[in-house]
Parts: C-alpha cells; structure tokens; sequence
C-alpha cells in the first residue's frame, strides 16, 4: 500500500482547477459546432447534415441545432465558411430552444436558470447524483465515470454518486430512451425526492440522435419526463458535463460562463 | 504460437463436403450455396469439425436468403440457402444443439420472422420487460432478484435475474436488448461516408473498431483498397481505442476491490490515452477519422511526438502494472473467480480477451490478418488459467503488445507514402463481410450496397456472443462475485443491442 501511496505523491497534482479557472479543449477539437455566417444561406445547406440539425429559413436565414448534432463535421468539412468546430466544451443549456445557434431569436434563459438555481438552494454543497442509461452508446458512460477520475475528481465539488435514487438530487439520463426503459426512467424519476433536477447527456439524450423517428426510441428524454439542463455532445467531455451539473445546481458563476 | 501439426490434411470445409456449391469467394472466405436441407447438415459438419459460431443473418444481396458465419482455421465459411419463392428457407434450427447460435437464431425470428424447424423461442429475446420475472426457482429457499436495467453507478442498461439462496448462484439469466436503438436499419440509403458514423454510434466505447470493420467491409464489397498510409493510421487508432478500453477494464475491477489508489491509477493511465486521442483526432474517441476507402486524417501530431507519447504510457503503465499484481487483496479476489472452461468457452463460440483467457488463441488480426496487421506480426497473449484473473493477465500482456505494435506502425507510417483515401466507385453495387478486432472480440459486419448507397447491413458484436457465455461463469462463485466476473468480460450492451 505504501508503494502505492509514494507513487500517487510523486505524480502531484493532476486534476483541472475548473471551474475557477478555464479548461479549453486541445486544438482540433472536434466538439460543438459554431455557425460563422447565418445571413442568405443556400437551402440546400440544410442537407448537409445526416440528422437534420440544419435549417434554413424562408429568408436564408441559417440554424443548427446542437441537440441534434452528433459532432461528425461534415458540414464543417463541406461548408468551412459557414460552419466551425468552436473551441469551448461548454454547452450545457437550461431550454431546448437555447441549443440553436445560428440565425435564431435570441432566447432569454436567465430567468429559468434562476428558477433552477432558487430551487437548488436547500440541497447545498452535497450533491448525490444517480444514473441511468435509456439507450446511449456506452460512450457518455465513459465521460461521466471520468469525472470521478483523478484529472476531473468531481468530489472535490461536492458531487457525489448514490446507488438509490430515493437518495438522490440530480438524475443523469445518458440515451434516447428505447421502448424497454421508458417505464424504468418514469419510476426512477418519480420516486427522488423534491427537490430534484434531470439533466439530459448527450445528444442521443437530447433528441434521440441518430436513431431519433425511427419508432424504437422516443426521441429524447423530454418526451418522458422534463428535463432541466440539457447537455448535448456526441459524447460531452467531462469539462462539457461538469458544467452541465454546475448549472443544474445553480453554482454557474458568471466567470465560468464569460 | 505453434500450428497444428501431423499429416496435412485437406480442409474438411472445402464446399463439396458440405454438400454445396463454391462460390467465387473473396481472400480469407470460403463461400459455399446450399439447399435449405444441407444447411443444417452443413452446420453440424463444421460444429464437428471445431468452427466457430460467428452469426446467422438475413441477406438481400446478391439474392433473399440465409447466411450462416462460421470462422475455422484463418478462414470465415460462409453458408447460403437463398429463400424459396419469397419464404425464407426452412433449415433445421442450430439453437437446440449448439448454444452459441441460440441468441442469434432468436434474433432472426423475432425481427426477420425467420423460423427454422425446430426453433425453441425464447419468450421475447428483442422486446425485453424490465417487469417480467422468473416465474419459478430452482429448489427451496432460493429467489430470484432482477439486477437492472437501472444499475448501481454507472453502467449501461442490462439486466441479470439471478436465482439465489443468499451466496451461491444456482441459476443466472442474462437479458440483453434493453439497448435496441434499430441502428441496423439506419444505414439503409445513407452513402458509405456518412453511413461510418452510424457504426461509430453502436458501440461509442469502440467506435474505432467498428468504423474499421464497417469500411473493410464496403472496401471488400466495391473492390477497393484503402492506401498503405491509411492502413498504418487505422492500426493506430485501433491499438489506442484497445488500449483505453483494457485500462478501463483494469481500473473498474480494482474499483470492485475497493483499491481506490489502484483504480485511481489505472484512470489516469485511460485518462492520459483518451487524452492522446483527442490530440490525435480531436476526438477523445478517434472518431470521424476511419472512412470506407481510408482515413480522413494524417495525425494532428507528429510521428515523433505520438512515439513520445507511447514512451511515457509505457514507463507509467509498468509502475502501475507490478503495484496492481503485488497486491494480494487485488489479485486474491480474482484468481479462481469465474472459471471457464476452455471446452465450454468453445462450445459458446465465444472470443476476445474472454476467449484467450481460457487458453484459446483467437484474434481477428492474427486469424485473418487486415489493413496494417499484416505486417505487423502479432503475438497472441492467451492464459490457462480460464478465470477473471487469466482474463486480467491477458489484457495486461495485451497492453504491453498494443504499445509495441503501435511503435512499429508508426515507424510503417513514417515510411508511407502521403495519400490517404481512395476513391469509392460513385454508383457502386456489390456485397461484402468486413472483420476487425475489437477491445470485447472479434467484430463481423456484413455490407449490402446498391447505387453507391447502404441497403442492409448487418453486426456481429463480440459482445453479444460473450454475454451468452455469462449465465455460465458462475460454476463455484457467490453474488458478491458478479460485479468481478461482469468486469473481467469487459463488454458494452450497446454493441450487443446495437
């Protein structure tokens, strides 16, 4: 045991000061998609995208919805004027209509969020999360067990895993929701106690991604029970869900946003 | 590795002795059309003969019929009974005798409504009821307790009724399908180049293997060959996903252990790879880079630094690596638990670290070498010792055997020329099975195309047919060792329920 222990001391510290400092990701990253020029767009942009999270309006007017991005760049790569991969992790949104960027009516969030972080405010610092999986990829498991690694140690916040649901505060719902989990979620959402916040992880989660219309999954968690925070991303980083618990909490600050 | 020796012999597999007619077959296939009645025949012959199970699909291309996949001695045997009139062909069920085909066959009845002579259906293998619980126990004072779909921490859905009278184990049943997204069918119309991202999504945690099978697959189907550089890249990436994927195995059983430094450690290490991938691709999974025809994408890094990089993870992996087996609270827990057979493990046709663990010598890149691997000339790791510690033993040799490889595919990229992508026929037609080893085993996509678009295709998961073998892992074990044995397999539900 001591080996062990001189070992983990000659590493140092590893784990990210975020959210008190910034954390962006390495260059390249292929994470949320930014659109650079939403003015007189050619309709058949919309096309570009194998989810049709693309739109185009009457006047030209050019969207993407993040929710149903599942980050695969081929507009980036077809259209490099009008798209970007932008280089932030932070995406995480209180209203499915705040996930559309682009040439879109300004959506005014803040007073939700504040609902939010009002109705967070008896559940303190501790926070006891539960989990479950409604029909993800397996890779929004992997990002979310990452944030109990030494590199992200999410306890550090507060944050804390909880095997029962009646013990929990915050339910992380990773998948689209495939007809066999429908019931599980409604039952393992109805039996937290109040107050409670869902936050939805990933895109599958958000919308249903891929598979989404195809009638084996019902295209989102939204469309079984409401969710607070949505944080899309095919899967989100740890950074990326970090912040999506922060806001789910109401402990987003304004620094971390800016 | 030593072959089988004594008087060479002919392939006992060759189409005549099946009782069919060869087929113009491509490298590393043997494909062979038989009358529905042969089939089976044909099936028990090479059951006989020690293949292995690999799937049963529902083929549209070149024609309706049945295919059975079996692998046997570097060579994948491919049966055909194409349909009679527009009925799929009555073969006489695999399920009853050989266990290894009974999930698959069950899948085919319930989504293609296939039913062979003497199918014994297994009540709703596809649609699974997280409220449909044995109905009777094996012997008194034993009961039955569902585990999942919603699991404790963070894990994918499945579920495990488990008959127990408190230690023992008399009777594990596992059930899959909680997961079925229907990504199968998604592909139909999509382009090869967009249709890769769907394979990446069906198991996100090995994305790259299947995005490598999927593209070796529609590559065999038009004809084409990816560009030397591309294969070296693809064996980079492969070598990094299996690499996160061992670690990860590794850091949960220590979790299960309660070694919080160990696993602390071994998160680290995943941590520092996914990191390196991220880098690499720009994305902490490699996706978006394997595409049918080659990769997308040289390296974001430089060969120079990449080999730094696997220099490092080597030094800290061996540190990490004799600190995690000179624990004996660590090791003890694992040495016995979950022992497998190796006759049981072949029986169950099962592969991956699952398969070598109980001394079977089965890897995709060795049996029918592809892309990179070629050349690369691998050493198998396998283990006697047939329970979860051999499993962990594997993958720790399978470690130290992904980062030496890794070293000399990028000494073959370096000396590679620049191209990267070939170009895909535009309005191509044709049909093919593409392989790729994957961190749970050995992977099997089958391609149809038709005017350069996807029309079906089908995915033999690794995962899929190791879980099958679970309700077996439990000879002499107790319910705490569950979560040991489940990790020792090391597979993902989502490649299983696709």
């Amino acid at each position: 045991m001591l080996a062990w222990i001189a070992r983990g001391l000659a590493t140092g510290r590893i784990t990210t000061r975020y959210p008190r400092g910034a954390e962006p990701p390495p260059s390249g990253y292929q994470g949320p998609i930014a659109v650079l020029d939403s003015e007189r767009a050619d309709p058949a942009l919309a096309q570009l995208c194998p989810t049709g999270a693309i739109r185009v309006d009457v006047r030209g007017g050019l969207s993407l919805d993040r929710g149903s991005c599942i980050q695969c760049g081929e507009c980036v790569r077809t259209a490099p004027a009008r798209f970007a991969f932008a280089r932030r992790y932070e995406t995480a949104a209180r209203t499915r209509a705040s996930l559309v960027v682009g040439n879109v009516d300004h959506h005014d969030e803040r007073p939700a969020r504040r609902a939010l972080a009002e109705q967070a405010r008896s559940l303190g610092r501790s926070i006891h999360i539960r989990h479950i999986d409604t029909g993800s990829d397996g890779a929004e498991e992997w990002e979310i067990q990452a944030l109990w690694n030494p590199h992200y140690d999410i306890q550090r916040l507060g944050f804390f895993l909880t095997a029962a649901p009646r013990h929990a505060d915050v339910l992380l719902v990773t998948g689209g929701v495939t007809d066999p989990m429908r019931m599980p979620l409604r039952r393992t959402w109805a039996v937290m106690p109040e107050p409670k916040a869902l936050v939805a992880v990933g895109t599958d989660a958000c919308s249903g991604g891929l598979a989404a219309g195809n009638g084996l999954v019902a295209g989102g968690v939204d469309a079984v029970v409401p969710v607070d925070v949505y944080v899309p991303g095919s899967p989100p980083a740890p950074i990326a869900l970090l912040h999506g618990l922060l806001l789910a909490v109401g402990r987003l600050t304004e620094e971390v946003e800016a | 590795m030593s072959l089988a020796t004594g008087p060479i012999e002919l392939p006992d597999y060759l189409p005549e002795h099946l009782g069919g007619v060869a087929e113009p077959s491509p490298p590393d296939e043997v494909r062979v059309r038989l009358t529905p009645l042969a089939f089976g025949r044909a099936c028990q012959m090479l059951h006989r003969a020690g293949a292995r199970f690999v799937t049963l699909l529902s083929a549209q291309l070149p024609e309706p019929a049945i295919v059975g996949v079996f692998a046997i001695r570097g060579d994948l045997v491919v049966l055909r009974a194409p349909n009679d009139g527009p009925e799929p062909p009555a073969y006489t069920a695999l399920g009853p005798w050989w266990p290894a085909a009974r999930w698959a066959e069950q899948e085919l009845a319930d989504r293609h409504g296939v039913r062979p002579i003497g199918l014994v259906e297994l009540p709703s293998l596809t649609r699974p009821d997280a409220d449909a619980l044995d109905q009777s126990v094996d012997g008194v004072d034993v009961f039955s307790i569902p585990y999942g779909p919603v699991r404790s921490g963070v894990f994918e859905a499945i579920q495990f009724l488990i008959q127990t009278g408190g230690e023992d184990v008399s009777r594990i049943h596992t059930r899959p399908f909680f997961k079925h997204r229907g990504l199968e069918q998604r592909f139909a119309g999509l382009p090869p180049a967009h249709a890769v991202h769907v394979a990446e999504r069906i198991a996100g945690i090995s994305g790259v293997a299947y995005a490598l099978a999927f593209s070796q697959a529609v590559e065999r189907a038009l004809g084409v060959t990816a560009p030397v550089r591309a294969e070296c890249w693809r064996a980079v990436h492969a070598e990094l996903e299996r690499l996160a994927n061992h670690l990860d195995v590794i850091a949960k059983l220590a979790e299960t252990t309660a070694l919080s430094v160990g696993q602390a450690r071994f998160q680290i290490l995943k941590e520092q790879v996914m990191r390196l991938r991220a880098q690499l691709t720009g994305s902490r999974f490699g996706r978006g880079v394997i595409v049918p025809g080659g990769v997308r994408l040289d390296g974001r890094i430089s060969p120079g630094s990449l080999l730094n990089a696997v220099d490092e993870l080597e030094r800290d992996l061996t540190r990490d690596r004799r600190l995690f087996l000179g624990t004996a609270s660590m090791t003890d827990r694992l040495i016995g638990t979950g022992r497998l057979p190796r006759a049981l493990v072949e029986e169950y046709s099962a592969v991956g670290p699952l398969a070598r663990g109980s001394g079977l010598s089965t890897d995709a890149r060795h049996e029918r070498p592809y892309g990179d691997y070629r050349r690369l000339g691998l050493q198998v790791v396998t283990h006697r010792e047939q329970d979860a510690m051999a499993r962990v033993l594997v993958r720790f040799g399978e470690l130290s055997e992904s980062l030496r490889i890794l070293r000399q595919s990028i000494d073959h990229l370096r000396r590679s020329d620049v191209e990267l992508l070939a170009p895909l026929p535009a309005h191509g037609n044709g049909c093919g099975f593409g392989w790729a080893e994957a961190a749970q085993g050995e992977l099997v996509v089958w391609v149809e195309l038709r005017g350069g678009q996807l029309r079906g295709v089908h995915v033999a998961s690794p995962s899929l047919r190791n879980w099958a073998l679970f309700e077996r892992a439990f000879p002499k074990d107790v319910l705490t060792d569950l979560a040991f044995i489940e990790h020792s397999f090391g597979l993902t539900p989502a490649g299983a329920d696709r």
